[in-house]
């Protein structure tokens, strides 16, 4: 092999174990060897510097892909279509066989009836309906994640919208004095067809929220932001992608779709009916620039 | 017996499942391109249920199913790419040993892959297992059924390689090259 001289003998040495050391694979004798030599060595510190950022940039742009938000919907239905023939391993004898066969094929009839076909949201004024339904959707997700899917789906969407949306001074006076740069913040983020149709501070079972709603055509956006309840974290779930080092999570119910980042005082989500990864893209704009605005408020 | 029960697929989903976006992002990368990723994906979620009776439990369930990933992989790359796996020569990679080039900061995350997907495959695999994915190099090593020296020198390459042609993608706005460092 090819022997590359970077100078004296410890240069050369040394930027033989730089892979090794990044990777945390060398001998604590050899670390400390290394370790020495980078700490009176400026050459091979930047070297270090230089390897190391590199690898922290590639693994910041490869997280930074967003995962399809169904994709997990649609890995856990394959596997389930797939369990319900494998569940059970069957006998030699043909009849067991084609008894079985029936029953899969009528337990994927049955699935398939049953799991794509989205129920009628319930009227308007129809409260005792509206709740059932946002109990019977929520528990399909996360808890983490489901205080964002309830605010959306009770205050947004279960609401009738006047003609003109309020003003900007309107906005700041009901989102309140503390949230009122949200507003201008998250229109600076979203592409202009999203109008805010409603920013406010709201309740639902109990716990409050801060709300902005945007419309784009049929489509309403919440982005929800509740204060931390002891223990709540969203770090126990798998992010779905990062951004600017953001940890984004991400789920689907029903038609809705949530993406949810934290600070250390808030849960903040981001809930739209949009598919193909278009709410969490939006989530993906707003969350370096809320998520900056929330941390300076706690 | 009649009848012999199979693991829950609750059980695989939560052994397996939290770990569909690493695998995906992995994916993604080693075939640049998305769509196929996510018909990877599938499937390798596929084998893996089929074979989790096999798996043990308390093992490390992520290294089991990107071992499956490349297995995967293996095949989808012969069946799409329908062409030998082009290696670069030794020449060509030690033209690149004795150049270091700057690092670019400015440069997009969609930049950064780009380059990275113009890292040999081989490498390339093996720069995202160490690199992005943490494997320690006995694990890499384990999932690409290659001894751990070879992953050491593919990473080695891959890193180099990957400088290179982030030092190329910044050199196109006149980013970063300096008095001192040649080719």
């Amino acid at each position: 092999m090819k022997i590359v001289s970077f100078g004296d003998g410890a240069c050369e040495k040394t930027r033989r174990y730089l892979d090794s050391y990044i990777s945390n694979e060398l001998l604590v004798e050899t670390n400390h060897e290394v370790l020495r030599h980078v700490e009176t060595c400026a050459s091979c510190a930047a070297e270090l510097e230089a390897r190391t950022r590199v690898r922290r940039r590639l693994k910041s742009a490869v997280e930074s892909q967003a995962v399809p938000p169904d994709l997990p919907v649609r890995v856990r239905e394959r596997i389930r279509s797939q369990g319900s023939r494998s569940a059970w391993t069957f006998g030699s004898t043909r009849w067991a066989a084609a008894a079985a066969m029936a029953v899969l094929v009528m337990a994927i009839g049955v699935r398939t009836w049953s799991g794509h076909r989205l129920q009628p949201l319930p009227g308007i004024t129809d409260r005792p309906a509206q709740d059932a339904y946002i109990q019977r959707i929520s528990q399909t997700i996360s808890s983490m994640l489901s205080p964002g899917l309830k605010d959306h789906v009770h205050c947004a969407i279960f609401r009738k919208y006047p003609r003109n949306p309020p003003t900007p001074d309107q906005m700041v006076e009901t989102i309140g004095p503390q949230y009122a740069g949200l507003v201008q913040l998250v229109k600076s983020k979203v592409p202009e067809r999203y109008r805010i149709v409603m920013a406010h501070q709201c309740g639902f079972k109990g716990r409050r929220y801060v709300h902005l709603t945007l419309r784009d055509g049929g489509h309403l956006v919440s982005l929800v932001i509740a204060r931390k309840q002891p223990g709540e974290t969203l770090a126990n779930l798998q992010p779905s992608m990062r951004t600017s080092g953001i940890p984004l999570y991400q789920s689907a119910a029903e038609r809705f779709e949530v993406a949810g980042f934290e600070t250390d005082q808030y849960l903040a989500f981001v809930v739209s009916d949009l598919r193909d990864g278009r709410n969490l893209q939006i989530a993906q704009n707003l969350a370096p620039a809320v998520h900056g605005f929330l941390a300076a408020l706690a | 017996m009649f009848f012999s029960h199979k693991p829950r697929t609750e059980d695989f989903e939560a052994a397996a499942l939290p770990h569909l976006g690493d695998i995906y992002r992995t994916a993604t990368r080693l075939l640049a391109d998305s769509t196929k990723a996510d018909d990877v994906v599938q499937d390798v979620y596929l084998q893996a249920w089929k074979s989790f009776d096999k798996f043990e439990p308390g093992t490390n369930c992520r290294a089991w199913l990107y071992k499956i990933l490349f297995h995967t992989m293996h095949h989808y790359r012969r069946k799409w790419l329908n062409s030998r796996i082009v290696k670069e020569s030794e020449d060509l990679i030690e033209q690149t040993v004795a150049w270091t080039p700057p690092v670019p900061d400015q440069l997009t995350d969609e930049e950064v892959l780009a380059a990275l997907d113009e890292v040999p495959p081989d490498f390339r695999a093996v720069v995202l297992l160490v690199d992005v994915e943490e494997f320690a190099y006995k694990d890499a090593a384990a999932i690409l059924n290659v001894p751990v020296g070879t992953v050491m020198s593919r990473l080695s390459r891959g890193r180099r390689l990957l400088r290179e042609r982030l030092a190329g993608a910044a050199g196109q706005y006149g980013i970063g090259r300096q008095e001192g460092y040649t080719a």
